[in-house]
């Protein structure tokens, strides 16, 4: 007499079985549109997840890195109702250029720039700016590594609930890091005519890795 | 017939002193009704004839701040008299003169020799002050009757108008008032007779009240030598404490704090202070403080140490809602400038900073740091992101501090790799203040992928760099 076939519900119901995270679940804390819909669909809550830090490695600059983040600068702005509207960007590569940033709709006058003097500081300005509450983004670029740092980062970007973003050099790509999404941009290879970047999410936490 | 008897007198009343006055001088009541019930003021003037020129600023301010408990108007006028407003306090002294003598012996403990006198109006009060007459009016009505008899050098006026007057065979200010109006005023100036319209009432003329300048000063010597910051720090947890008390005793918060060291072997040393918000909390001075002794590097050992704080200014009003705290919203609006101003602490003031948008068509000139940061008033601001207006031609978000030169040609660009994807966008300008700039850019991409901002000089047909747009 062959065995009853268990139904789906009760395999489900077995405590042996362990059940990878849905990744389209709505998690609690607010997400961010990205800007691309394949990059969205492969990220838990379909964008940037704020409250966790979010690290990017890039292999030079240019190649459309802050605007993957310019909705989320943009609703995050408007969405804060007065309550902690500030942009803060430390230790940028260049000078942000304000005509620039005015077309897209950021209000400049709840936009800051800090320029620290060694990595340390930036790390601390960063922890500082998140800490204070009344930060709706946070975005840090960096050239050392310090895996201690980036967990204290970590730590006050989940304390103080806003988009935190890194930005470090493609060379750090195989070194362990706390954050919660890290994305790999390149350049396209030669030959290949891409007109957008070539991403790659190396660890998305609640989601797949792979390339997009 | 009765309406246009009474049609000129009324105008008289208001028209030329001159006409006016020389029927009715030295019978001084002038029927001003409506603008005598208006006139709620009543003033005492001190002048203190022999105060030391050099500390007479100095001097009348300490005097200011015992006139202050008679009334809260009190203003100075240079070089040597306080001006009283009393009006508000006859009823609590009784009469005129009582608080005229009262005010009076306030006096006696300074040594000075001080003339007084009361009048409705400041000149009035002033000049029979300086001629040293201890006149006591009331009356507005008997101002002028009053100021007849004072002699022409009381005014202090200029030295040639009071010789042309002398030469006119006029030395008491009751000749004045029966001169021709527009006369005097051509003759001598037209201050002249705003003067006597103000001494009589018919003209006001507010005075602004002295407001006392405090700051929190400490001074504290060390009983040996500090060479640390850490000491130091300990050192000034008491002393801000106080200042911050001192601020709340005043209601007032500061914007600046100094505080200077004192060295054996060298000069002193200072450091500076500045907040990004007027505040009076302790903790909030003490942590700025602390940030700032971090980055400090003692230049010698520390002798001794004075805390100034900058002016007192009125502390911004506080949420009322009890449960703001609980919310954490009520303090959002504050912790902005204290995160400003703990950045600043540390990174140095010029290191945070925001950026603002010019109208400009060259793009070196089209974008500034902005270090006065407005903190303030968050609801008011937004909305309307910039009123500079920015056009719609695209714009990196990088911009290179200098264009970097490409190529010489366009084959050469070519060579490299670069694509022209969007423009020429032609900007021409700034040909006089000698930058003139003279450029066609594009939006390239590089065979890698990268975007960036090119332009072609258009006398050198040279190709740069300028921006990155990421």
């Amino acid at each position: 007499m062959p065995r009853e076939t268990p139904s789906l519900a009760d395999i489900l119901a077995d405590a042996r079985v362990w059940k990878l995270k849905d990744a389209s679940a709505t998690p609690s804390r607010p997400v961010w549109s990205t800007g691309r819909r394949a990059l969205d669909a492969r990220l838990p809550g379909g964008g940037w997840p704020t409250a966790s830090l979010v690290e990017v490695l890039l292999e030079t600059t240019g190649l459309g890195e802050i605007q993957l983040f310019l909705p989320a600068l943009l609703a995050c702005q408007q969405e804060s109702e007065g309550e902690n509207p500030w942009l803060v960007w430390i230790a940028p590569p260049y000078e942000p250029y304000a005509p620039a940033l005015v077309q897209q709709g950021i209000d400049l006058k709840r936009f800051l720039v800090v320029r620290p003097a060694s990595a340390t500081e930036a790390l601390w300005a960063a922890e500082q700016a998140l800490n204070a509450g009344v930060c709706a983004a946070v975005m840090l670029w960096l050239q050392g590594s310090d895996e201690r740092w980036l967990r204290r980062l970590k730590l006050a970007a989940e304390a103080g609930g806003a988009l935190c973003v890194l930005f470090r050099p493609d060379r750090h790509r195989f070194e362990s890091s706390p954050a919660a999404v890290r994305l790999l941009m390149s350049r396209a290879a030669p030959g290949q005519a891409a007109d957008e970047a070539h991403l790659e999410l190396l660890k998305v936490q609640g989601g797949r890795p792979g390339l997009v | 017939m009765k309406a246009r008897a009474a049609k000129p007198q009324t105008a008289d009343l208001f028209a030329p002193v001159a006409t006016s006055l020389r029927d009715s001088l030295p019978r001084p009541a002038l029927p001003r009704p409506a603008l005598f019930s208006r006139l709620k003021q009543l003033w005492y003037v001190v002048v203190f004839a022999d105060l030391p020129v050099l500390e007479a600023a100095a001097m009348l301010q300490r005097l200011s701040f015992a006139a202050q408990a008679f009334t809260p108007l009190v203003s100075i006028e240079p070089p040597n008299a306080l001006l009283l407003e009393i009006k508000g306090s006859v009823h609590l002294f009784g009469s005129v003169q009582a608080i005229h003598a009262a005010i009076d012996a306030a006096w006696s403990p300074y040594r000075l020799q001080a003339q007084s006198a009361t009048a409705p109006t400041t000149l009035a009060a002033l000049w029979s002050a300086r001629a040293g007459l201890s006149m006591c009016i009331e009356d507005p009505h008997l101002l002028a009757g009053g100021l007849a008899e004072l002699p022409l050098a009381c005014t202090c006026w200029n030295l040639e108008w009071l010789q042309t007057l002398r030469r006119m065979g006029v030395t008491r200010v009751g000749g004045v008032l029966r001169l021709p109006r527009a006369g005097v005023a051509r003759r001598l100036s037209p201050s002249v007779v705003r003067d006597l319209d103000v001494a009589l009432a018919r003209q006001p003329a507010p005075r602004r009240a002295f407001i006392p300048r405090e700051r929190f000063c400490e001074r504290c010597d060390f009983e040996t030598e500090v060479e640390t910051v850490v000491y130091l720090q300990k050192a000034l947890e008491p002393v801000i404490e106080r200042c911050a008390r001192f601020l709340k005793e005043r209601q007032a918060g500061i914007q600046i704090l100094e505080l200077r060291l004192r060295h054996r072997v060298r000069s002193r040393s200072r450091v500076r202070i500045g907040l990004a918000g007027v505040t009076s909390d302790p903790c909030r001075l003490q942590e700025v403080m602390n940030q700032r002794l971090c980055r400090l590097e003692l230049p010698a050992a520390v002798r001794g140490m004075e805390l100034r704080s900058g002016a007192l200014q009125p502390l911004p009003a506080d949420s009322l809602d009890v449960f703001a705290g609980l919310r954490g919203h009520g303090r959002a609006g504050d912790m902005a400038p204290q995160l400003v101003e703990r950045l600043r602490a540390r990174l140095g003031r010029q290191a945070v900073y925001a950026i603002a948008p010019i109208a400009e068509h060259r793009p070196e000139c089209a974008s500034q740091r902005v270090h006065e940061l407005q903190l303030a008033s968050l609801g008011s601001a937004r909305g309307r992101s910039s009123d500079v207006p920015v056009g719609d031609m695209p714009r990196p978000v990088w911009l290179l501090p200098a264009p970097v030169l490409l190529a010489t040609d366009a084959e050469q660009l070519v060579r490299q790799g670069l694509m022209l994807a969007q423009g020429p966008e032609r900007i021409e300008s700034g040909w006089w203040d000698g930058q003139d700039v003279a450029r066609d850019y594009y939006r390239a991409r590089d065979p890698q992928g990268a975007n960036w901002w090119v332009f072609r000089e258009r006398h050198t047909r040279r190709w740069y760099l300028h921006g990155v747009f990421a």
